[in-house]
């Protein structure tokens, strides 16, 4: 069985990531803009077309009205990228849900290492109850 | 002097006008402070965080709050031994905080009040017991022993999670101090609405000046609240969940 | 090309335009609009007429009919001229309050985005509220929503999503919800009805009017709230903003997107704002920005005031760049108010909103601006790019429009036939499945969504009594209750009935928490005016309404239409007028509740049983075809509901319960489930026989939906009781209370935890 990662964006205006991006501003991180999807890590025999069809059309994850779904070519985090689970979500679960953050400066480029950590461990994620995938 | 009490208001806070009545109800001088007034909290003696969504509950419920320049006076005075509550989104950004239960580095949570199990908010009844010894938590310690409290929970984000570990250092150190309860006062993890662990509805720190609740006993808290249960004549009178808002403010007054 | 040269198109090529624009108008409206200008009208107009002339902000279709309504009475403040309606609720501490309430519906957007669609119906209806300068205090939500079958995919999506979104909104915001009801049925598949109510309260000398005042020449328009993009504007075919390949991912749609956070913080604002205001005794307008935006809001605000406006769309705050004027100027984006001040106040009001408030981090660059005047003069002008890109006279604008329609008159009530009705089903089989209709099952996993308590002024909640309660005002025994009705089955058989019927229930159940009502307001959700037999019901919705008001006296004082709820192939929903009665506690320690108190009491039906099953869950069940609706004796009702208002008084009633969907006894066992929230044992109940009570057979009896309420009264108040019912016919005796927790009729006896098992499980596996 094969793990496939999606991602699921708002693209009405994304009050959230908004704020974050102030918060994290606010905190001295350098970033600019902010991009939040909820994440789908499924693991599936079905094909591509089958897979995507099948979550488009399944309206407690997806409205076309106000949503974008894009595969992840990798099953891991882009750059700039964090993505964040509850510890006691089962890894090994069928459909995984995530929260995928991008982080990108004032020029647009996505936020490199140290920062992204930075944002993460003061903000982005709570290790108490979460993990932070980079 | 009377001791002064601030009730914080976050962007997004939504109950502090009820918690400033009945502070003001139960004999304090309790008064709204807005996030533009943060400067003034370092004349306040105790500090009361209501419920509400401040920051809509943004990233995590408490996250961003737990930054704002008002909790550096509410940090800062919890260390030097003032009083502080924290009620649902007040107690979500006391634990992102780490004022509670306080095992950690400041900002560094060790616990969190998180999602419920439901998946979505919760708006039911609840009974609260004090579960930890009288004078484990000075908000808490002129509580009649056994005493049921009434309260609402009203939340999305209530049920207490942490790593096993740390789990068995809350409960080993007395850092529990409400459970939930049934009518016959019996307490149990079966009990937490939302599958709070330990069936757990408030923390403190180790030095028991802090108190993380979730549920709301401020909204149970007047007679007209509760009719079947009035206590005394006057409709308008505190009542039910008032108790622990008396027990804050005999509290203060001992210090 | 910015402007449509209306005079040298034909009619077919005027609608080809027209239709490539996304325009609504008529052909004939279109060269209304040229002839007046004398010109060619520019796009900006365009869509600024296509807002302000369609049927949600014209009411063209119904603003005739809607004058039949009765809308003055002694407990109206204010009728329904502006943003909500006030009732007087009562003095205290020298100062009269009054109850401010507006009722919307939000339908088609939660068909298409359904948590936006609610969340947004929600922010809508609170900012009618707050702009008369009110502090917002209740919600309610009264929802119709389709099929929910297991294989209903669509159906449930909608059902869950617009819960979603309206706890999301009011839980935010802080506003409890107080009231709301559930109907589920297949007509509703494609138009999902999501109505909503607010109510606010404001002291009667602090009202802020909906206009600018009468001394208002110059006044600044002071635009606060979020800034302005491209959503909800237009329909698919119009692109929103100029081509740009990094604005392709913005909103290009019409979803109208809540923020929740920044109009908790709006809200907090607009109070402090409100002080000042009363600090300086200056009198002032602000409105709510709804369909039409910046436009329609502008426009409405200073032409009620009798003066034109002038708006540079520049001096907006945008979070867009490249925003088409048409879009500044008519786009629909969410948390906008706009204000008329003098302008000594406008620096002050600023400071608060950007500076105390930090409005602009709160949301992108939300903030308050000013953006332009009102003017003695009555035009109506919109500057963008230094250009004027729209000149009418104000009035043309935002003047009547009407329409004349053909309305069918609705099929003449159905006489009840004699008819044997032979029923091989046992009553407790009957119950059961009664009980387990989804029109009837427990809707606490609807409404534990949703905060019932935040501000801690609820007195009764959601299921805790047939209408909320909520006492507003710190140091006052002043309440209020609030409760919607409107019964789409009913709806299906009789749209006049339907209309009389919503009106008597909402009224009955406000009556029994102790109440008296006060007031009304009605949401009228109809098919499409274009059929005329569609529109007949509307035309017998709005006859029903006011013939039901006027017998109980009550006036509406806000209220909302809302058609074209019909699928492409024509299929319309049943005629669902829906009505919100509000009411009057002078000591709220008098109110009642449903659960039963004692044993040892005595239970009586007021109302009186009928032969007709039209409109009831039984006939539903049993698919009787042909059934009427049970007939209304309003005479009888207003005499019923005065004496039960004097029994709460004297405190003689221990709980009540209006008789609705289920039946008889189905009231009965819900009195007996409320012992359950109220962590007592389920008292019980047995029914006597019916020949003492009842003038038709058991099934009638037991499962019909004729209106009425029961009520408990303990022993020791039963010869008061008694004598004060002694003057009705209709007031029976019909079971008493005990200890054992059954529900007992003549040899069978249900139990009660398992009743109860049956009646709360139904919704939980689409709301877990």
């Amino acid at each position: 069985m094969e793990s496939r990662a999606y991602a699921v964006e708002l693209k009405i205006p994304d009050n959230e990531a908004y704020t974050a991006m102030r918060a994290l501003a606010r905190l001295g991180i350098p970033v600019a803009r902010v991009e939040r999807a909820d994440l789908l890590v499924i693991a599936s025999d079905e094909s591509d077309d089958m897979l995507r069809e099948r979550i488009e059309h399944d309206e407690r994850l997806f409205n076309p009205n106000k949503h974008r779904l894009e595969r992840l070519s990798d099953m891991r985090p882009r750059e700039g990228e964090v993505w964040v689970e509850m510890l006691d979500a089962p890894r090994s679960a069928p459909l995984r849900r995530l929260v995928s953050w991008r982080l990108f400066d004032q020029a647009g480029k996505p936020l490199g290492g140290e920062e992204l950590d930075a944002a993460c461990a003061r903000l982005l994620c709570n290790s108490a109850i979460e993990r932070a995938i980079r | 002097m009377k001791a002064r009490v601030a009730v914080l208001v976050f962007p997004g806070t939504n109950s502090e006008v009820e918690t400033r009545d009945l502070l003001v109800d139960c004999g304090a001088d309790a008064r709204i402070v807005h996030w533009s007034e943060a400067a003034s909290l370092a004349y306040y003696d105790a500090f009361v965080l209501p419920g509400g969504f401040a920051y809509e509950d943004r990233i995590r419920a408490g996250a961003i709050a737990a930054h704002d320049a008002m909790l550096d006076a509410v940090i800062e005075g919890s260390e030097a031994g003032k009083l502080v509550m924290g009620i649902c989104n007040g107690a979500q950004i006391l634990l992102e905080a780490g004022l509670a239960p306080g095992t950690g580095a400041i900002r560094r949570p060790t616990a969190a009040f998180t999602h419920n199990i439901q998946g979505h908010f919760i708006c039911q009844r609840v009974l609260l017991r004090r579960d930890a010894a009288a004078e484990r938590c000075a908000i808490a310690a002129a509580l009649p022993q056994d005493a049921l409290i009434p309260a609402w929970a009203a939340h999305g984000q209530g049920r207490l999670a942490a790593s096993s570990e740390h789990l068995e250092e809350i409960e080993r150190g007395g850092y529990v101090v409400f459970r939930y309860a049934d009518v016959r006062g019996a307490t149990g993890a079966h009990l937490a609405p939302q599958g709070s662990a330990l069936g757990a509805a408030a923390l403190t720190n180790r030095r028991g000046n802090v108190l993380a609740l979730m549920p709301h006993p401020e909204r149970d808290a007047w007679n007209f609240n509760h009719l079947d249960r009035r206590e005394g004549e006057d409709v308008l009178a505190p009542s039910g969940g008032s108790a622990l808002f008396e027990s804050f403010v005999t509290a203060l007054e001992r210090m | 090309m910015r402007d449509l040269a209306v005079a040298e198109l034909d009619d077919e090529g005027l609608r080809a335009r027209a239709d490539a624009l996304g325009l609504a108008l008529r052909v004939d409206e279109l060269r209304g609009i040229a002839q007046r200008l004398g010109r060619a009208p520019s796009l900006v107009e365009l869509y600024a007429f296509d807002a302000q002339w369609s049927e949600h902000c014209s009411y063209k279709s119904s603003r005739a009919l809607l004058a039949r309504l009765p809308t003055s009475g002694s407990d109206v403040v204010l009728g329904p001229s502006e943003d909500a309606g006030i009732l007087h609720l009562g003095e205290h501490e020298g100062e009269r309050y009054g109850i401010v309430i507006a009722h919307e519906s939000h339908n088609h957007p939660s068909q298409v985005v359904p948590f936006e669609g609610a969340a947004t119906g929600i922010g809508g209806i609170v900012r009618d509220v707050l702009c008369m300068g009110a502090e917002v205090v209740a919600v309610a939500d009264p929802l119709r929503f389709g099929n929910i079958d297991f294989d209903r995919r669509h159906q449930r999506a909608v059902a869950t999503g617009v819960v979603a979104g309206i706890s999301a909104y009011g839980n935010a915001i802080g506003v409890p919800n107080l009231a709301g009801d559930c109907y589920f049925h297949s007509d509703f598949d494609d138009n999902v009805l999501v109505n909503v109510v607010a109510l606010g309260l404001v002291k009667e000398s602090e009202i802020v009017h909906s206009r600018v005042p009468a001394h208002g020449a110059d006044f600044v328009l002071l635009l606060v709230g979020k800034a302005t993009d491209a959503s909800g504007f237009g329909g698919a075919s119009f692109s929103s903003v100029a081509l740009d390949a990094q604005e392709a991912q913005s909103n290009k749609g019409a979803v109208q997107v809540p923020d929740p956070f920044l109009k908790n913080v709006l809200m907090r604002a607009s109070y402090r704002v409100f002080t000042l205001l009363r600090e300086r005794n200056i009198e002032v307008g602000f409105k709510d920005l709804g369909a039409g935006g910046i436009m329609g809001c502008s426009a409405e605000l200073c032409s009620a005031g009798g003066f034109g406006a002038e708006v540079d769309l520049d001096a907006v705050n945008v979070a867009v760049d490249h925003l088409l004027p048409e879009v500044i100027a008519v786009g629909e984006t969410q948390e906008r108010l706009l204000w008329a001040l003098p302008e000594e106040l406008v620096d002050e009001v600023e400071r608060i909103y950007n500076e105390e408030f930090s409005l602009p981090q709160v949301a992108q660059n939300a903030r308050a601006v000013r953006i332009g005047r009102a003017t003695a003069e009555r035009r109506f002008q919109l500057r963008h790019r230094g250009e004027i890109v729209m000149d009418v006279p104000i009035d043309f604008l935002t003047g009547t429009v009407r329409d004349t329609l053909a309305a069918e008159a609705p099929k003449p009530p159905r006489t009840q036939r004699e008819r044997d009705r032979a029923c091989d089903r046992s009553i407790g089989d009957l119950l059961h499945a009664t009980l387990a209709h989804r029109d009837v099952c427990s809707r606490a996993p609807i409404y534990r969504h949703y905060d019932a308590v935040v501000r801690g002024r609820t007195v009764i909640p959601r299921g805790e009594a047939d209408a909320g309660v909520l006492a507003p005002i710190r140091g006052s025994r002043l309440a209020f209750a609030l409760s919607v009705a409107g019964n789409p089955r009913i709806g299906r058989i009789d749209p006049q009935r339907a209309a009389e019927h919503a009106v008597y229930e909402s009224v009955r159940k406000v009556v029994a928490v102790g109440a008296e009502p006060i007031g009304l307001t009605d949401c009228l959700n109809y098919g499409s005016p274009r059929d005329a037999r569609q529109y007949g019901e509307l035309v017998a919705g709005i006859d029903g309404l006011a013939r039901a008001a006027r017998g109980f006296d009550l006036a509406y004082v806000s209220g909302n239409v809302s058609l074209y709820n019909a699928a492409s192939d024509g299929h319309a929903i049943p005629a669902s007028p829906i009505v919100a009665c509000v009411g009057r506690l002078t000591d709220v320690s008098q109110c009642v509740t449903l659960a039963l108190k004692e044993t040892g009491s005595r239970l009586y039906l007021v109302g009186e049983t009928q032969r007709a099953l039209g409109g009831s869950v039984l006939a539903s069940l049993l698919a009787l075809p042909d059934e009427a609706v049970p007939e209304l004796d309003i005479e009888r009702a207003v005499a019923e509901h005065h004496f039960v208002l004097s029994a709460a008084r004297a405190g003689l009633l221990r709980s009540a319960h209006v008789l609705s969907d289920g039946g008889l006894l189905v009231t009965l066992a819900e009195m007996s489930f409320g012992c359950y929230a109220a962590r007592r044992e389920p008292i019980g109940i047995a029914l006597d026989g019916l020949a003492g009570w009842s003038s038709t057979g058991s099934y009638e009896s037991l499962f019909g939906e004729w209106g009425g309420l029961v009520v408990e009264v303990a022993q020791r108040d039963v010869e008061r009781f008694e004598e004060l019912a002694s003057s009705l016919e209709s007031v029976r005796e019909i079971a008493a209370t005990i200890a054992e927790p059954l529900l007992a009729f003549e040899d069978e006896a249900w139990d009660i935890s398992e009743l109860h098992r049956i009646w709360s499980q139904p919704l939980e596996e689409l709301y877990p």
